[in-house]
């Protein structure tokens, strides 16, 4: 009987008119024009392959990160290991968006397993920046998810799918003058998606208005079984009940020159980083300004334990990350390098050789950090401190958010009481715009990236970048982040920071 | 007695006290080395033994993914994505053996814990796809427990041996070395198959107690269906830690070794003798025990080296981050305490004098789980010595021959006392009721009745006709008639024999050697 039904549909597909839209024709010119510099697309399937199908997202063409299994497209994980590998299953955000009707373009380029802030270490080579236009230097788009970022600007694509570990939807939507956006952790299942660390890994979402973002959104957060970690129905109604209850927020409708009348921004002043630049102060403090004039009460507010955050966001993801690709062994998938004589003797240096050739210098430190972190002697040192300030960094995110965390409360009411408290808060997402592609080689640089983003993930909180001005031709953008499960009023609040709502 | 075996109480009224006595290992000792004259050292020597048994569930699914859990099924069958670790799949943790280990705490007096959680424990190997177990180190799903070795367990005083620890874990896959040389082959059907694994206290003293204590926990784990506890199939494997102290010094106090890989219970008693034989004589020497897992070598009678402490990996801890936290509220506990049925041991108290029945006839119903639920369904208005010979020998027969067990069998308690009554009523045969028993056993739906009808079978009850039969074979057979009188009186067998032979079976055996060896007899 399936088997019937799947053949109906399969003919009803293949009778259905050909994507013959315009917009059709737009991508696959983008990706044309572009693609060759940008290199965001290693994968893509031929026009001839898309079929269109009805469903809310209908007409919609999408890109996957190339660490989100998409079969027959391969899911690399921007890995030589990988470099052949094709997913047997869909992840569950794909599948959701084909059958709401949009359709995958391709997969996009990465950061060889998320790990990276530049897009540059991909077995597929680098990916560009769109910005700035009309110029022969290449900058970064970001990462890790810059090639979805860079498909995303350069219209090759009219959303993508990324995954934000520490920053990787929002650093490269920055950077490429896009808006990228990491739900709660638990929004979107991660079904499909290649483990980097997982209880900081989110599906995340880019595109270039917020209206994209919300309309995809609503599609690809739903429960799913097949993720433990995805949020239950029962959590997203208690979640939803407890939002809902905040009235002194107005709704869209009640008042159009003041449209978020009520809502209370914070200003973390711990984001106020030596190496922020100035054009990311300035773009801060005029986002600021911004929503006041849209009705905001701007606040200043205090997180102490924001500075110890990304090293402890290392040790945890890099910890987690060591055990996550103990799995790439050559022996069931993958890439598989024949041992030397040497270590063939030992069963378990059968596969070393394997892991030595098909990671790349950057996943080898990173595998080898997180070994260390978790060994026996470290552990105490590193690993159980990092986990102590996670846990207070989400109490602090807790104590200044009106809306009551619905994982350590009771309450059905947001608390409105408190008048300290804020529902969202607003700070930049990058310390500066982006670098010339292949200019930064020292890790540790690269990791300060990652001071204003590693926080949401450590929360587990919702945080949107939205796209703020140009500086020097290159785009910056500016952050909201809300309490955990508040994915509402991040978006709510970004749709009014955005460009073309001004 | 009820109360003493399955209670707190260390008294058993008439078989003596609860005593440490009984567990001084030194005298044995002393005779094996008595060349080296031990009695001038003036030492006695104790073990302290506990025991870690990994236990496969009768889960249908494995513990994390939806793939049949199945034993000997072919290599590479059952796997599913999350168990070969392709990437992007994720644990999908299967309620039904966290209630399966759930059970096996209640039954073991232990205490199901309101939160627990899984841990990674990493470690590269072939057989291990993840490059992880996912287990329980620091948060098991149940804690404490205790059980109570006694006479019936074979043990001639009362014992208590504690249990530390109830945990969940994945199984590891299989990895078969030697078939091609260099190369190592996997089978990854066993990946993720859900075991608990039960640490006891190190309440155990001798190698009987450690024996015991394991054949105690096959039948209590497999009355309550949580494992079939097979030894040879690997559903049951056991690890023992030994160590040795001199008697009066802190039990704690000597340096333990491991004992892994004991596969049945023949080489835990031998294994546990030797290392406690092995130990005391290194102490004796006056050298150090070190800390380290060893191998038995049952030819040999000897334990040796397999991996020092050295060698030991660092197996870098983690909570499972894919998996959330196992809550349990007392409602659910209680469920399932109401599904959990009587111990072995109140089965036992409960059953031998109800029925008239041995401890062995009990036991031996007891290893197959339903089997005591169906024998007293069975036996409500019948003889419980004929229902349980029909049950054990018969029945178990079948599903011996058929490897299948009891629960999984077509055959229902109404058709098998339809057999039983149509047997005790003289309207079949025992060779007839075998029959009928096979053609329940592969699903036939008719009544005994109307199998009766269908076959044409009819006891020949009319011990006239059954003269006149025997008549002409004796006349048929002088030769052995003139034997029998000549005194081989087996020759009646013959006789009985053809007799059968001649009736198509549908004669009492009973009726035809009587019949048979009156007319033997009258010929004299």
């Amino acid at each position: 009987m399936q088997l019937l039904l799947t053949r109906i549909k399969a003919n009803r597909l293949r009778t259905a008119c050909r994507y013959s839209t315009q917009l059709l024709k737009d991508t696959y010119e983008a990706i044309n024009a572009h693609n060759p510099r940008l290199n965001a697309l290693p994968h893509i399937h031929p026009p001839s392959s898309i079929q269109e199908a009805n469903g809310p997202l209908s007409g919609w063409s999408f890109a996957a990160k190339s660490n989100i299994a998409a079969p027959p497209l391969p899911t690399t994980c921007g890995s030589h290991t990988l470099a052949s590998y094709t997913s047997p299953f869909v992840a569950t955000a794909v599948s959701m968006l084909e059958q709401a009707g949009a359709r995958m373009i391709g997969t996009s380029n990465m950061d060889e397993f998320g790990m990276g802030s530049l897009s540059q270490t991909s077995v597929h080579g680098p990916a560009h920046n769109l910005h700035p236009e009309h110029s022969s230097a290449l900058h970064s788009p970001g990462g890790s998810s810059g090639g979805s970022a860079a498909a995303v600007a350069a219209r090759m694509c009219r959303v993508a799918l990324g995954s934000d570990t520490g920053g990787s939807v929002r650093l490269p939507a920055s950077w490429c003058g896009v808006c990228g956006f990491k739900p709660s952790y638990g929004r979107v299942s991660r079904y499909g998606l290649a483990s980097y660390a997982s209880s900081l890994d989110s599906v995340g979402i880019l595109a270039r208005s917020t209206r994209d973002i919300r309309d995809t959104f609503n599609i690809v957060s739903a429960p799913d079984r097949r993720d433990m970690t995805c949020m239950s129905k029962s959590l997203r109604t208690r979640i939803h009940a407890l939002s809902a209850s905040r009235e002194w927020i107005s709704r869209d409708t009640e008042c159009a020159s003041e449209p978020l009348r009520g809502v209370r921004i914070g200003v973390p002043s711990e984001f106020w980083v030596t190496e922020l630049s100035p054009s990311a102060v300035d773009a801060w403090k005029q986002g600021a300004a911004k929503l006041s004039s849209l009705g905001c009460d701007i606040i200043p507010v205090s997180l102490p334990h924001i500075p110890h955050t990304l090293p402890a966001y290392y040790t945890l993801a890099l910890a987690e990350a060591s055990s996550n690709l103990a799995r790439f062994d050559g022996i069931r998938f993958g890439t598989r390098h024949m041992p030397t004589l040497s270590t063939r003797a030992n069963a378990s240096l059968k596969y070393a050789q394997t892991r030595s050739m098909g990671f790349g210098d950057e996943v080898k430190r990173r595998i080898l950090l997180g070994t260390f972190v978790m060994s026996a002697r470290a552990h105490e040192h590193y690993y159980l401190p990092s986990q102590r300030i996670r846990r207070l960094v989400q109490r602090e995110f807790n104590r200044i958010f009106a809306l009551p965390n619905v994982l350590c409360t009771t309450n059905t009411k947001a608390d409105a009481r408190n008048v300290d408290k804020v529902d969202a808060i607003l700070f930049p997402t990058a310390t500066d715009t982006a670098p010339v592609q292949g200019t930064s080689d020292n890790p540790v640089t690269a990791y300060v990236n990652d001071v204003m983003t590693v926080s949401a993930n450590m929360a587990g909180i919702p945080a949107i970048s939205v796209p703020f001005g140009l500086h020097n031709g290159m785009p910056l953008g500016l952050q909201i982040a809300a309490q955990y499960g508040d994915d509402d009023i991040v978006l709510r609040i970004a749709h009014y920071l955005e460009p073309q709502a001004a | 007695m009820l109360s003493v075996l399955s209670g707190s109480a260390v008294l058993l009224p008439g078989f003596g006290v609860y005593s440490m006595e009984h567990n001084v290992v030194a005298s044995f000792v002393f005779t094996r080395n008595s060349g080296l004259g031990g009695g001038t050292l003036g030492y006695r020597f104790k073990a302290t033994i506990g025991l870690e048994l990994h236990v496969q569930l009768l889960a249908a699914q494995k513990l994390f993914s939806a793939a049949s859990a199945k034993w000997n099924e072919p290599p590479n069958t059952n796997v599913n994505v999350a168990d070969a670790g392709f990437p992007g799949a994720l644990p999908q943790l299967n309620p039904e053996c966290v209630q399966l280990a759930a059970r096996a705490i209640l039954a073991l007096n232990g205490q199901i814990q309101q939160r627990s959680a899984f841990d990674r424990k990493h470690y590269f190997y072939a057989d291990q796809p993840l490059g992880y177990q996912i287990t329980q180190q620091h948060h098991p799903i149940g804690r404490g427990g205790y059980v109570d070795l006694g006479l019936l367990d074979g043990l001639e005083y009362v014992k208590r041996i504690g249990i530390h620890q109830l945990q969940l874990e994945q199984d590891t896959a299989k990895s078969i070395h030697g078939v091609y040389p260099g190369h190592v082959l996997v089978d990854l059907n066993r990946a993720g198959v859900a075991l608990i694994e039960i640490v006891s206290k190190p309440d155990v003293e001798t190698a009987d107690e450690a024996v015991f204590y394991v054949r105690k926990m096959q039948s209590l784990l497999r009355h309550i269906g949580v494992s079939s506890c097979n030894m040879e199939e690997g559903s049951l494997r056991c690890d023992v830690n030994v160590s040795v102290y001199r008697d009066g010094e802190d039990r704690l106090s000597g340096t333990r070794c491991e004992l892994k890989n004991l596969n049945s219970l023949k080489v835990i008693r031998g294994a546990v003798n030797a290392e406690i034989s092995r130990q005391i004589d290194v102490v004796r020497r006056g050298d150090n025990i070190e800390q380290e897992t060893r191998g038995y070598d049952a030819q040999s009678n000897t334990t040796f080296v397999t991996r020092t402490k050295e060698a030991v990996p660092d197996y870098r801890y983690m909570p499972e981050p894919d998996v959330p936290e196992i809550h349990i509220n007392d409602s659910w506990i209680a469920r399932l305490r109401k599904m959990l049925p009587e111990t072995p041991e109140v089965v036992m108290a409960r059953m031998m004098p109800q029925y008239g029945l041995t401890q062995e006839d009990i036991e031996t119903m007891l290893g197959e789980p339903g089997c005591t639920a169906f024998f007293e369904q069975a036996v409500v208005g019948r003889d419980p010595k004929r229902v349980l010979s029909w049950i054990t020998s018969e029945v178990f027969g079948q599903l011996a021959y058929r490897s299948q067990r009891l629960a999984d069998s077509s055959i229902t308690v109404p058709q098998f006392t339809q057999i039983i009554d149509a047997l005790s009523s003289d309207a079949i045969t025992s060779a007839q009721a075998k029959q009928l028993l096979i053609a329940f056993m592969d699903g036939e739906q008719r009544t005994v009745d109307e199998l009766i009808a269908a076959h044409r079978w009819e006891v020949i009850s009319d011990d006239g006709k059954l003269r006149v039969i025997s008549k002409q074979l004796l006349d048929a057979h002088p030769k052995e008639v003139a034997r029998y009188l000549k005194g081989q009186t087996r020759r009646l067998n013959f006789f009985v024999g053809k007799l059968m032979q001649a009736t198509n079976g549908q004669a009492k055996p009973q009726n035809a050697s009587e019949i048979m060896k009156e007319l033997l007899e009258a010929r004299r």
